[in-house]
């Protein structure tokens, strides 16, 4: 189980997003406890490959057709 | 002969007694909107029933069958839309307070589709919150409850969709899928539900909630009703950006009751190992729905099919990946709202789809770049089948009161994949347990809508769980 996010930690996250926690404070001491689902999705997002980093030629393919 | 309750007609079956003259488009809308009114006070699946209107557009299509003019499987079939859908002049709250009294000028294209195919629209269909946040009992619409048993949960976002097919107040109807919102609602609720390929069917109209991962189909009782919707609803719209020019196959023509020649991969590692090793002990399926699955491979194999094993990467990178793409892209679509006035959201939407604020540019990047591993990987892999299995829900239907906020993140997806890769996925039924639908997914190549649903009708043709029905089905008593 992840630890809990520092009060500082939190902090730092809502301001680099912009949120306000005073607008809704019951809906973001909720959203706090939902963070230590951020941080399996930005590991698991980062595992093909046996958890090395990508080729730097793995880009996500954006292709341009005659159609535009 | 009369017909006693038309509502007990499958679609393919009411289109074919409308044709033949022997039922008429108002009895018919009239039998679902009796139903309607006695049944819906305590399902909730609708947040808007449209009697006048429909009343007026089944008279019309009546009066175009006088006249000669039959529009074909569709014409008269009452049918309802999940709330997401745009309807001219048609309130479309998307479940939201943020657009509770929204009246949109224009039509989705999908309903303008069904629309021209004579289809009539009894009235709109509560969805969770933009598609995301439900159930959620602090919203303006209560939600959907399951037909099966009124204390379960439906699933979601689909969930007033699939219930009002499920209970018999409907024909079909249309959801949305980004993560599962129409294969899941079709397994609790013993439904057909397809995601067809991405691209396929037009999103234009339609509330997004992640742009590269939305999907819309129709949920429905039997799988020749899913071909006669998808007839109607395939093909290009060249105002949605994503959607794709391919040609469009005649789907009811692909449906045959034998599978012979066909090869099917299966994905077992997902719910035999991943569910676990990924997600941990409450995602483990029930033993039930293993034997289950494992009697629906045997019954596949009885048909024709030669079965193979297909090994992919584990469940949780496909269902992750979906998982970073849709928050990032539905947290930047309702930044504005979240920032300024985030007490107009629903608790589940607004603790749902603010994780999104927390992911960065690169959490984005690497899930793109991963999306696209593991489609080549999926392409790779499938190359020498026809067709793919895998699991849906692992378990019944669970309580409406069981679930969390956030326990949508925290257990294993088996629709997730196949939003990610964009291939068609059809969920069906493959028995019951304690009462509640359990159900399986094909998956087929990019748009081989046809060969899912052959696969589909020939399994459902062999077990017959299709004909199975919920209490809240049945006939209502006769005054």
């Amino acid at each position: 189980m992840a630890a809990p996010i520092s009060d500082e930690r939190w902090a730092f996250l809502l301001e680099r997003a912009g949120l306000d926690p005073t607008k809704a404070p019951e809906r973001f001491a909720e959203l706090r406890e939902g963070y230590r689902l951020v941080e399996r999705l930005q590991k698991t997002v980062r595992r093909t490959g046996g958890g090395q980093a990508r080729d730097r030629a793995a880009e996500p393919a954006h292709i341009f057709s005659a159609k535009g | 002969m009369a017909i006693a309750d038309p509502s007990q007609l499958s679609l393919a079956e009411a289109g074919r007694a409308i044709a033949g003259g022997e039922l008429s488009p108002v009895t018919l809308t009239e039998s679902y909107l009796a139903r309607i009114a006695a049944l819906d006070g305590e399902l909730h699946s609708y947040v808007l029933v449209l009697t006048d209107q429909a009343l007026a557009a089944a008279r019309a299509a009546e009066a175009e069958l006088k006249a000669g003019r039959s529009r074909g499987a569709l014409h008269g079939i009452p049918i309802g839309l999940k709330d997401i859908y745009k309807t001219k002049g048609i309130r479309t709250t998307a479940g939201s307070r943020v657009y509770e009294t929204h009246v949109p000028g224009e039509d989705a294209e999908t309903w303008a589709r069904l629309k021209n195919a004579g289809a009539v629209l009894l009235g709109k269909q509560e969805t969770h919150e933009f598609a995301i946040g439900g159930p959620d009992f602090t919203l303006p619409f209560p939600p959907a409850r399951n037909p099966w048993n009124l204390a379960h949960y439906p699933a979601g976002s689909s969930s007033g969709s699939a219930a009002a097919v499920g209970a018999h107040l409907c024909a079909a109807a249309m959801g949305s899928d980004t993560g599962g919102s129409i294969r899941g609602p079709a397994a609790y609720c013993g439904l057909v539900g397809l995601k067809p390929t991405y691209g396929r069917v037009s999103r234009r109209g339609v509330f997004p909630l992640s742009y590269s991962l939305d999907h819309c189909g129709p949920l429905t009782r039997t799988v020749e009703d899913c071909a006669l919707m998808m007839q109607a609803l395939a093909g290009y719209d060249p105002l949605d950006p994503a959607s794709a020019d391919v040609p469009v196959s005649d789907y009811t023509r692909a449906l045959a009751p034998r599978l012979d020649g066909v090869r099917i991969g299966v994905v077992r590692h997902f719910h035999e190992h991943d569910a676990v090793a990924g997600f941990g002990p409450d995602s483990a399926p029930l033993p039930a729905y293993v034997a289950a699955f494992d009697a629906a491979c045997r019954t596949l194999e009885r048909l024709g099919a030669t079965l193979v094993d297909l090994e992919l990467s584990p469940l949780i990178d496909y269902a992750d990946t979906n998982r970073v793409i849709l928050l990032a892209e539905a947290y930047a679509l309702h930044e504005t709202d979240y920032r300024e006035r985030p007490q107009l959201f629903g608790r589940h939407m607004f603790a749902r789809i603010g994780l999104g604020a927390f992911l960065t540019a690169a959490d984005y990047v690497e899930a793109l770049r991963q999306r696209r591993e593991l489609c080549a990987e999926f392409a790779a892999a499938t190359a020498g089948v026809d067709v793919v299995i895998s699991a849906n829900a692992t378990g019944p239907a669970p309580r409406i009161d069981a679930l969390t906020t956030y326990t949508t993140f925290e257990r294993a997806s088996y629709t997730a994949p196949w939003n990610l890769t964009g291939s068609p996925a059809l969920s069906v039924p493959i028995g019951f347990v304690d009462g509640l639908p359990l159900a399986f997914q094909l998956v087929g190549k990019p748009f081989d809508e046809a060969g899912v649903l052959r696969a589909g009708f020939a399994f459902e043709q062999a077990t017959g769980f299709h004909r199975e029905r919920p209490p809240i089905a049945a006939s209502l008593p006769t005054r």
